[in-house]
Protein backbone atom coordinates (compact mmCIF):
# COMPACT_ATOMS: atom_id res chain seq x y z
CA UNK A 1 0.00 0.00 0.00
CA UNK A 2 3.03 2.27 0.88
CA UNK A 3 4.13 1.55 -2.77
CA UNK A 4 1.40 3.16 -4.02
CA UNK A 5 0.85 6.08 -2.23
CA UNK A 6 4.20 7.14 -2.42
CA UNK A 7 4.25 6.56 -6.50
CA UNK A 8 1.33 8.78 -6.35
CA UNK A 9 3.47 11.52 -4.59
CA UNK A 10 6.25 11.13 -7.09
CA UNK A 11 3.46 11.99 -9.87
CA UNK A 12 2.30 15.24 -8.10
CA UNK A 13 6.00 16.28 -7.34
CA UNK A 14 7.11 15.40 -10.54
CA UNK A 15 4.90 15.29 -12.67
CA UNK A 16 5.03 17.71 -14.98
CA UNK A 17 8.86 17.26 -14.76
CA UNK A 18 8.80 14.04 -15.84
CA UNK A 19 5.66 15.09 -18.84
CA UNK A 20 8.44 17.63 -19.85
CA UNK A 21 11.29 14.93 -19.73
CA UNK A 22 9.30 13.04 -22.04
CA UNK A 23 8.90 15.47 -24.79
CA UNK A 24 13.06 16.32 -24.11
CA UNK A 25 13.81 12.22 -24.37
CA UNK A 26 11.66 11.77 -27.24
CA UNK A 27 12.97 14.84 -28.99
CA UNK A 28 17.07 14.07 -28.58
CA UNK A 29 16.00 10.62 -29.66
CA UNK A 30 14.07 11.82 -32.92
CA UNK A 31 16.72 14.05 -34.04
CA UNK A 32 19.26 11.73 -32.94
CA UNK A 33 17.91 8.76 -35.09
CA UNK A 34 17.24 11.49 -38.21
CA UNK A 35 21.38 11.75 -38.04
CA UNK A 36 21.81 8.59 -37.65
CA UNK A 37 19.84 7.09 -40.76
CA UNK A 38 21.59 9.82 -42.70
CA UNK A 39 25.21 8.11 -41.85
CA UNK A 40 24.10 5.12 -42.19
CA UNK A 41 22.70 5.45 -45.62
CA UNK A 42 26.08 7.31 -46.57
CA UNK A 43 28.41 4.91 -44.29
CA UNK A 44 26.44 1.99 -45.81
CA UNK A 45 27.22 3.38 -49.87
CA UNK A 46 31.21 4.05 -48.79
CA UNK A 47 31.34 0.45 -47.29
CA UNK A 48 29.74 -0.84 -50.73
CA UNK A 49 31.58 1.46 -52.71
CA UNK A 50 34.39 -0.14 -55.36
CA UNK A 51 36.84 2.50 -54.33
CA UNK A 52 39.13 1.15 -51.34
CA UNK A 53 40.13 4.46 -49.73
CA UNK A 54 35.90 4.76 -49.26
CA UNK A 55 35.79 1.21 -47.33
CA UNK A 56 38.97 2.38 -45.35
CA UNK A 57 37.27 5.35 -44.17
CA UNK A 58 33.59 3.39 -43.37
CA UNK A 59 35.72 0.57 -42.05
CA UNK A 60 37.34 3.19 -39.81
CA UNK A 61 34.85 4.85 -38.55
CA UNK A 62 32.42 1.80 -37.67
CA UNK A 63 35.70 0.51 -35.78
CA UNK A 64 35.98 3.19 -33.47
CA UNK A 65 32.04 3.97 -32.62
CA UNK A 66 31.83 0.11 -31.57
CA UNK A 67 34.82 -0.10 -30.46
CA UNK A 68 34.42 2.57 -27.66
CA UNK A 69 31.48 2.64 -24.74
CA UNK A 70 28.60 5.42 -25.61
CA UNK A 71 28.75 7.30 -22.32
CA UNK A 72 32.83 7.70 -23.30
CA UNK A 73 31.44 9.34 -26.86
CA UNK A 74 28.96 11.30 -25.19
CA UNK A 75 31.53 12.75 -22.61
CA UNK A 76 33.93 13.29 -24.99
CA UNK A 77 31.84 15.24 -27.16
CA UNK A 78 30.73 17.62 -24.64
CA UNK A 79 33.32 18.19 -22.27
CA UNK A 80 36.31 16.73 -24.12
CA UNK A 81 36.22 19.15 -26.78
CA UNK A 82 35.19 21.64 -24.62
CA UNK A 83 38.04 24.02 -25.24
CA UNK A 84 37.95 23.68 -29.11
CA UNK A 85 33.84 23.63 -29.37
CA UNK A 86 31.51 24.56 -26.93
CA UNK A 87 28.11 22.67 -27.95
CA UNK A 88 25.37 22.76 -25.59
CA UNK A 89 24.70 19.87 -24.19
CA UNK A 90 21.23 19.12 -26.00
CA UNK A 91 23.38 19.18 -29.31
CA UNK A 92 26.51 16.95 -28.06
CA UNK A 93 24.17 14.50 -27.12
CA UNK A 94 22.13 14.27 -30.18
CA UNK A 95 25.33 14.15 -32.56
CA UNK A 96 27.12 11.77 -30.10
CA UNK A 97 24.29 9.35 -29.73
CA UNK A 98 23.08 9.80 -33.60
CA UNK A 99 27.31 9.36 -34.55
CA UNK A 100 26.54 6.28 -32.29
CA UNK A 101 23.79 4.32 -33.97
CA UNK A 102 24.79 5.38 -37.53
CA UNK A 103 27.56 3.07 -36.97
CA UNK A 104 25.00 0.31 -36.75
CA UNK A 105 22.45 1.65 -38.77
CA UNK A 106 25.12 1.34 -41.51
CA UNK A 107 26.27 -2.21 -40.72
CA UNK A 108 22.26 -2.94 -41.11
CA UNK A 109 21.80 -1.04 -44.10
CA UNK A 110 24.80 -2.80 -45.97
CA UNK A 111 23.89 -6.01 -44.98
CA UNK A 112 20.45 -5.91 -46.46
CA UNK A 113 21.41 -4.48 -49.73
CA UNK A 114 24.19 -7.38 -49.66
CA UNK A 115 21.28 -9.87 -48.59
CA UNK A 116 19.56 -8.92 -52.22
CA UNK A 117 19.51 -11.86 -55.10
CA UNK A 118 22.39 -10.51 -57.33
CA UNK A 119 20.12 -11.64 -59.95
CA UNK A 120 17.70 -8.66 -59.43
CA UNK A 121 20.61 -6.42 -60.32
CA UNK A 122 21.26 -8.60 -63.60
CA UNK A 123 17.27 -8.83 -64.44
CA UNK A 124 17.39 -4.81 -63.87
CA UNK A 125 21.05 -4.41 -66.22
CA UNK A 126 19.37 -7.00 -69.26
CA UNK A 127 16.54 -4.71 -69.26
CA UNK A 128 18.41 -1.88 -69.77
CA UNK A 129 18.90 -0.09 -66.82
CA UNK A 130 21.82 1.63 -65.88
CA UNK A 131 23.30 0.25 -62.52
CA UNK A 132 22.07 3.60 -60.57
CA UNK A 133 18.75 3.13 -61.90
CA UNK A 134 18.49 -0.60 -60.90
CA UNK A 135 19.70 -0.03 -57.30
CA UNK A 136 17.32 2.98 -57.19
CA UNK A 137 14.40 1.61 -58.20
CA UNK A 138 14.66 -2.21 -57.98
CA UNK A 139 17.67 -3.09 -55.22
CA UNK A 140 17.06 -0.41 -52.19
CA UNK A 141 13.25 -0.69 -52.25
CA UNK A 142 13.62 -4.32 -51.37
CA UNK A 143 16.46 -3.82 -49.24
CA UNK A 144 14.78 -1.40 -47.34
CA UNK A 145 12.12 -3.57 -46.36
CA UNK A 146 14.35 -6.09 -45.22
CA UNK A 147 15.94 -3.53 -43.36
CA UNK A 148 13.24 -2.85 -41.30
CA UNK A 149 13.06 -5.48 -38.59
CA UNK A 150 16.45 -4.87 -37.54
CA UNK A 151 16.25 -1.22 -37.95
CA UNK A 152 13.30 -0.85 -35.66
CA UNK A 153 15.42 -2.27 -33.21
CA UNK A 154 18.35 -0.21 -32.90
CA UNK A 155 15.78 2.75 -33.12
CA UNK A 156 15.01 0.99 -29.71
CA UNK A 157 17.76 0.55 -28.79
CA UNK A 158 18.80 4.40 -29.40
CA UNK A 159 15.59 5.39 -27.74
CA UNK A 160 16.74 3.71 -24.30
CA UNK A 161 20.69 5.10 -24.76
CA UNK A 162 19.25 8.24 -24.79
CA UNK A 163 18.99 8.42 -21.06
CA UNK A 164 22.93 8.18 -21.19
CA UNK A 165 23.08 12.32 -22.07
CA UNK A 166 21.37 12.44 -18.48
CA UNK A 167 25.02 12.65 -17.45
CA UNK A 168 25.54 15.73 -19.45
CA UNK A 169 22.67 17.54 -17.71
CA UNK A 170 20.10 17.17 -20.61
CA UNK A 171 17.24 17.20 -18.34
CA UNK A 172 15.13 13.97 -20.22
CA UNK A 173 13.99 11.17 -18.51
CA UNK A 174 16.33 9.68 -16.34
CA UNK A 175 17.84 12.70 -15.98
CA UNK A 176 14.55 13.75 -13.80
CA UNK A 177 14.85 9.99 -11.75
CA UNK A 178 18.38 10.99 -11.16
CA UNK A 179 16.58 14.53 -9.47
CA UNK A 180 13.79 13.24 -8.25
CA UNK A 181 14.95 10.49 -6.20
CA UNK A 182 17.81 12.60 -4.50
CA UNK A 183 14.90 14.90 -3.68
CA UNK A 184 12.11 12.32 -2.47
CA UNK A 185 14.58 9.43 -1.14
CA UNK A 186 12.56 6.63 -2.48
CA UNK A 187 14.51 5.47 -5.39
CA UNK A 188 12.47 2.14 -5.67
CA UNK A 189 9.12 4.11 -6.81
CA UNK A 190 11.48 7.27 -8.70
CA UNK A 191 13.59 4.49 -11.02
CA UNK A 192 10.43 1.86 -10.99
CA UNK A 193 8.20 5.04 -12.98
CA UNK A 194 10.86 5.56 -15.09
CA UNK A 195 11.02 2.36 -15.86
CA UNK A 196 7.32 2.77 -16.99
CA UNK A 197 7.97 5.64 -19.10
CA UNK A 198 10.35 4.13 -21.04
CA UNK A 199 8.30 0.97 -21.26
CA UNK A 200 5.88 2.81 -22.36
CA UNK A 201 7.54 4.79 -25.17
CA UNK A 202 9.00 1.57 -26.80
CA UNK A 203 5.67 0.17 -26.96
CA UNK A 204 4.05 2.86 -28.58
CA UNK A 205 7.04 2.72 -30.86
CA UNK A 206 7.00 -0.82 -31.83
CA UNK A 207 3.81 -0.38 -33.03
CA UNK A 208 4.49 2.53 -35.36
CA UNK A 209 7.53 0.42 -36.51
CA UNK A 210 4.66 -2.73 -36.92
CA UNK A 211 2.57 -0.76 -39.30
CA UNK A 212 5.70 0.44 -41.27
CA UNK A 213 6.51 -3.18 -41.52
CA UNK A 214 3.10 -4.22 -42.65
CA UNK A 215 3.08 -1.45 -44.98
CA UNK A 216 5.91 -2.29 -47.13
CA UNK A 217 4.82 -6.10 -46.72
CA UNK A 218 3.48 -7.10 -50.30
CA UNK A 219 2.91 -10.61 -49.22
CA UNK A 220 -0.34 -9.65 -47.50
CA UNK A 221 -1.80 -7.24 -49.82
CA UNK A 222 -4.97 -5.88 -50.08
CA UNK A 223 -5.83 -7.06 -53.23
CA UNK A 224 -7.30 -10.87 -52.75
CA UNK A 225 -6.00 -13.82 -54.64
CA UNK A 226 -8.51 -14.88 -56.90
CA UNK A 227 -8.52 -18.20 -58.19
CA UNK B 1 21.65 -10.28 -86.52
CA UNK B 2 24.54 -11.14 -84.28
CA UNK B 3 28.12 -12.17 -84.67
CA UNK B 4 30.61 -13.55 -82.61
CA UNK B 5 34.19 -14.02 -83.21
CA UNK B 6 37.18 -15.24 -81.50
CA UNK B 7 35.34 -14.63 -78.07
CA UNK B 8 37.24 -16.18 -74.90
CA UNK B 9 36.45 -15.56 -71.68
CA UNK B 10 38.03 -16.90 -68.91
CA UNK B 11 37.15 -17.12 -64.79
CA UNK B 12 40.52 -16.26 -62.66
CA UNK B 13 42.55 -18.98 -64.01
CA UNK B 14 39.50 -21.16 -65.22
CA UNK B 15 39.10 -20.73 -69.17
CA UNK B 16 35.48 -21.20 -69.40
CA UNK B 17 35.07 -20.01 -73.42
CA UNK B 18 37.48 -20.64 -76.29
CA UNK B 19 37.74 -18.66 -79.50
CA UNK B 20 33.59 -18.98 -80.19
CA UNK B 21 32.62 -17.87 -83.00
CA UNK B 22 28.80 -18.15 -83.91
CA UNK B 23 26.54 -16.23 -86.32
CA UNK B 24 22.62 -16.00 -85.70
CA UNK B 25 20.90 -14.36 -88.69
CA UNK B 26 17.73 -12.67 -87.84
CA UNK B 27 14.38 -14.99 -86.75
CA UNK B 28 16.43 -17.79 -86.28
CA UNK B 29 15.91 -20.10 -83.25
CA UNK B 30 19.39 -21.45 -82.04
CA UNK B 31 19.27 -23.78 -79.26
CA UNK B 32 22.72 -24.35 -77.12
CA UNK B 33 22.95 -27.61 -75.07
CA UNK B 34 26.20 -28.93 -73.20
CA UNK B 35 26.73 -30.42 -70.28
CA UNK B 36 27.37 -28.62 -66.90
CA UNK B 37 30.12 -26.60 -66.97
CA UNK B 38 30.32 -26.39 -70.94
CA UNK B 39 29.96 -22.70 -71.28
CA UNK B 40 26.48 -22.80 -72.65
CA UNK B 41 25.45 -20.11 -70.01
CA UNK B 42 28.47 -18.18 -70.20
CA UNK B 43 28.03 -17.62 -73.81
CA UNK B 44 24.96 -16.25 -73.30
CA UNK B 45 25.35 -14.06 -70.69
CA UNK B 46 28.74 -12.93 -72.65
CA UNK B 47 26.16 -11.72 -75.36
CA UNK B 48 23.93 -9.34 -73.30
CA UNK B 49 27.40 -8.14 -71.78
CA UNK B 50 26.23 -9.73 -68.02
CA UNK B 51 29.72 -10.92 -68.46
CA UNK B 52 32.46 -9.12 -70.28
CA UNK B 53 34.53 -11.64 -72.58
CA UNK B 54 38.16 -11.53 -72.20
CA UNK B 55 38.86 -11.25 -75.89
CA UNK B 56 37.04 -11.15 -79.64
CA UNK B 57 34.25 -9.40 -80.98
CA UNK B 58 30.49 -9.62 -80.74
CA UNK B 59 28.61 -7.97 -83.41
CA UNK B 60 25.24 -6.48 -83.38
CA UNK B 61 23.67 -5.92 -86.59
CA UNK B 62 26.72 -5.45 -88.00
CA UNK B 63 27.66 -2.72 -85.48
CA UNK B 64 30.95 -3.78 -83.42
CA UNK B 65 30.33 -3.56 -79.46
CA UNK B 66 33.29 -1.89 -78.47
CA UNK B 67 34.60 -0.02 -74.74
CA UNK B 68 32.87 3.23 -76.19
CA UNK B 69 29.42 1.23 -76.58
CA UNK B 70 26.77 2.23 -74.43
CA UNK B 71 26.14 -1.57 -72.88
CA UNK B 72 22.87 -0.34 -71.91
CA UNK B 73 21.62 0.57 -75.11
CA UNK B 74 22.66 -2.67 -76.50
CA UNK B 75 21.09 -4.72 -73.77
CA UNK B 76 17.73 -2.66 -74.06
CA UNK B 77 17.72 -4.57 -77.48
CA UNK B 78 18.93 -7.80 -76.24
CA UNK B 79 16.43 -9.50 -73.76
CA UNK B 80 17.41 -12.11 -71.25
CA UNK B 81 15.49 -14.75 -69.48
CA UNK B 82 16.77 -16.31 -66.31
CA UNK B 83 16.53 -20.01 -65.09
CA UNK B 84 15.27 -18.26 -61.70
CA UNK B 85 12.88 -15.62 -63.24
CA UNK B 86 14.15 -13.20 -61.34
CA UNK B 87 10.69 -10.90 -61.20
CA UNK B 88 10.92 -8.08 -58.76
CA UNK B 89 8.79 -9.22 -56.03
CA UNK B 90 8.23 -5.88 -54.46
CA UNK B 91 6.37 -5.28 -57.95
CA UNK B 92 3.17 -6.41 -59.16
CA UNK B 93 2.93 -8.26 -62.64
CA UNK B 94 2.05 -5.78 -64.60
CA UNK B 95 4.44 -3.00 -62.60
CA UNK B 96 7.32 -6.13 -63.63
CA UNK B 97 6.27 -5.31 -67.16
CA UNK B 98 6.06 -1.55 -67.17
CA UNK B 99 9.40 -0.81 -65.03
CA UNK B 100 11.57 -0.61 -67.99
CA UNK B 101 9.89 0.72 -70.73
CA UNK B 102 9.01 3.69 -67.94
CA UNK B 103 12.21 4.36 -66.66
CA UNK B 104 14.60 3.29 -69.34
CA UNK B 105 12.79 3.97 -72.39
CA UNK B 106 10.71 7.07 -71.33
CA UNK B 107 7.52 5.53 -72.54
CA UNK B 108 4.11 7.40 -71.49
CA UNK B 109 2.78 5.49 -68.43
CA UNK B 110 -0.50 4.86 -69.89
CA UNK B 111 0.87 4.00 -73.23
CA UNK B 112 3.22 1.13 -71.02
CA UNK B 113 0.65 -0.09 -69.62
CA UNK B 114 -1.65 -0.57 -72.81
CA UNK B 115 1.64 -2.60 -74.20
CA UNK B 116 2.13 -4.71 -71.00
CA UNK B 117 -1.59 -5.57 -70.77
CA UNK B 118 -0.96 -6.53 -74.48
CA UNK B 119 1.57 -8.68 -73.53
CA UNK B 120 0.68 -10.20 -70.37
CA UNK B 121 -2.81 -11.38 -72.37
CA UNK B 122 -0.37 -12.86 -75.00
CA UNK B 123 1.80 -15.00 -72.46
CA UNK B 124 -2.18 -16.10 -70.87
CA UNK B 125 -1.66 -13.95 -67.73
CA UNK B 126 -4.56 -11.16 -68.39
CA UNK B 127 -5.97 -12.56 -65.46
CA UNK B 128 -3.25 -12.13 -62.87
CA UNK B 129 -1.80 -8.76 -63.68
CA UNK B 130 -2.17 -7.12 -60.22
CA UNK B 131 -0.94 -10.06 -58.29
CA UNK B 132 2.56 -10.23 -56.92
CA UNK B 133 5.35 -12.87 -57.81
CA UNK B 134 5.09 -14.67 -54.73
CA UNK B 135 1.44 -15.84 -55.24
CA UNK B 136 2.31 -17.25 -59.26
CA UNK B 137 3.37 -20.12 -60.02
CA UNK B 138 6.88 -21.21 -61.26
CA UNK B 139 5.39 -21.54 -64.65
CA UNK B 140 3.22 -18.16 -64.85
CA UNK B 141 6.51 -16.23 -63.04
CA UNK B 142 8.62 -17.41 -66.20
CA UNK B 143 5.96 -16.37 -68.47
CA UNK B 144 6.17 -12.82 -66.80
CA UNK B 145 9.59 -13.21 -66.93
CA UNK B 146 9.54 -13.13 -70.65
CA UNK B 147 6.50 -10.65 -71.32
CA UNK B 148 9.12 -7.94 -69.28
CA UNK B 149 11.71 -8.92 -71.65
CA UNK B 150 9.46 -7.87 -74.85
CA UNK B 151 8.09 -5.02 -73.29
CA UNK B 152 11.55 -3.50 -74.03
CA UNK B 153 11.00 -4.70 -77.86
CA UNK B 154 14.57 -6.73 -78.17
CA UNK B 155 16.08 -7.61 -81.78
CA UNK B 156 17.11 -10.93 -80.10
CA UNK B 157 16.00 -13.01 -77.19
CA UNK B 158 18.30 -15.03 -74.47
CA UNK B 159 16.86 -18.09 -72.93
CA UNK B 160 19.29 -19.25 -70.21
CA UNK B 161 17.62 -22.29 -68.85
CA UNK B 162 14.43 -20.90 -68.94
CA UNK B 163 12.55 -23.82 -67.61
CA UNK B 164 14.87 -25.83 -65.59
CA UNK B 165 13.99 -24.50 -62.25
CA UNK B 166 10.39 -25.29 -62.89
CA UNK B 167 7.86 -28.31 -61.68
CA UNK B 168 8.05 -31.10 -64.71
CA UNK B 169 4.14 -30.20 -65.41
CA UNK B 170 4.42 -26.45 -65.67
CA UNK B 171 7.00 -26.43 -68.58
CA UNK B 172 4.48 -27.08 -71.18
CA UNK B 173 3.24 -23.66 -70.95
CA UNK B 174 6.60 -21.70 -70.83
CA UNK B 175 7.74 -23.78 -73.80
CA UNK B 176 4.34 -23.17 -75.68
CA UNK B 177 4.85 -19.40 -75.36
CA UNK B 178 8.50 -19.51 -76.72
CA UNK B 179 7.21 -21.46 -79.80
CA UNK B 180 4.72 -18.74 -80.42
CA UNK B 181 7.45 -16.06 -80.12
CA UNK B 182 9.58 -18.53 -82.24
CA UNK B 183 6.57 -18.37 -84.93
CA UNK B 184 6.08 -14.62 -84.63
CA UNK B 185 9.50 -14.41 -86.07
CA UNK B 186 12.15 -13.64 -82.94
CA UNK B 187 15.35 -14.42 -83.24
CA UNK B 188 16.17 -16.20 -80.01
CA UNK B 189 18.97 -18.42 -77.90
CA UNK B 190 18.10 -20.96 -76.36
CA UNK B 191 19.84 -22.82 -73.79
CA UNK B 192 18.00 -26.16 -72.59
CA UNK B 193 17.55 -29.43 -71.86
CA UNK B 194 14.62 -29.75 -73.37
CA UNK B 195 15.49 -31.71 -76.26
CA UNK B 196 11.23 -31.67 -77.55
CA UNK B 197 11.51 -27.82 -78.07
CA UNK B 198 15.41 -28.11 -79.75
CA UNK B 199 14.00 -30.60 -82.39
CA UNK B 200 10.40 -28.77 -82.83
CA UNK B 201 11.26 -25.43 -83.12
CA UNK B 202 15.75 -25.20 -83.49
CA UNK B 203 16.88 -24.12 -86.99
CA UNK B 204 20.22 -24.83 -85.33
CA UNK B 205 21.20 -26.70 -82.36
CA UNK B 206 24.61 -26.01 -81.09
CA UNK B 207 26.54 -28.83 -79.04
CA UNK B 208 29.24 -27.07 -76.76
CA UNK B 209 32.04 -28.79 -74.61
CA UNK B 210 34.54 -27.71 -72.67
CA UNK B 211 34.33 -23.24 -73.85
CA UNK B 212 34.29 -25.26 -77.09
CA UNK B 213 31.64 -25.37 -80.20
CA UNK B 214 32.05 -29.16 -81.34
CA UNK B 215 28.86 -29.86 -83.68
CA UNK B 216 26.13 -28.00 -84.98
CA UNK B 217 23.55 -28.86 -87.28
CA UNK B 218 19.67 -28.91 -88.21
CA UNK B 219 17.67 -30.92 -85.72
CA UNK B 220 16.71 -33.84 -87.99
CA UNK B 221 20.84 -34.31 -88.80
CA UNK B 222 21.75 -32.93 -85.21
CA UNK B 223 19.81 -35.93 -83.58
CA UNK B 224 19.48 -38.47 -85.44
CA UNK B 225 23.17 -38.67 -86.70
CA UNK B 226 25.27 -36.78 -84.11
CA UNK B 227 28.82 -37.04 -85.35
CA UNK B 228 30.80 -36.32 -82.58
CA UNK B 229 30.94 -38.90 -79.66
CA UNK B 230 31.13 -36.12 -77.00
CA UNK B 231 27.47 -35.65 -78.68
CA UNK B 232 26.28 -39.08 -79.07
CA UNK B 233 27.30 -39.80 -75.15
CA UNK B 234 25.45 -36.58 -74.21
CA UNK B 235 22.37 -37.09 -75.79
CA UNK B 236 22.63 -40.83 -74.98
CA UNK B 237 22.57 -39.38 -70.92
CA UNK B 238 19.65 -36.88 -71.56
CA UNK B 239 17.14 -38.38 -73.56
Amino acid sequence: MEFFTNILSIFQEHGTAFLEATWLTVSITAVSLLIATLIGVVVAGLKLSSIKLLNLIADLYIGIIRGTPLIVQIMFLYYGIANFIMLDSFTAGAIALGVHSGAYIAEIFRGAIQSIDKGQLEAARSLGMPTTLAMRRIVFPQAFKRAIPSLGNQFIIGLKDSSLVAYISVTELFNTALSAQGENYMPFETYFVVGIYYLILVLIFTQIMNRVERKFDVNRPKKVKVA
Amino acid sequence: MIQVKQLSKSFADLEVLKNIDLEVEKSEVVVLIGGSGSGKSTLLRCLNFLEIANSGEILLNGKSIDDKTNLNKVREKVGMVFQHFNLFPHKTVLENVMEAPIYVKGVDKQKAKQQALNLLEKVGLKEHVHYYPDHLSGGQKQRVAIARSLAMEPDVMLFDEPTSALDPELVGEVLQVMKNLAEEGMTMIVVTHEMGFAREMADRVIMLADGVIIEEGHPDEFFTNPKHDRTQRFLKQIL
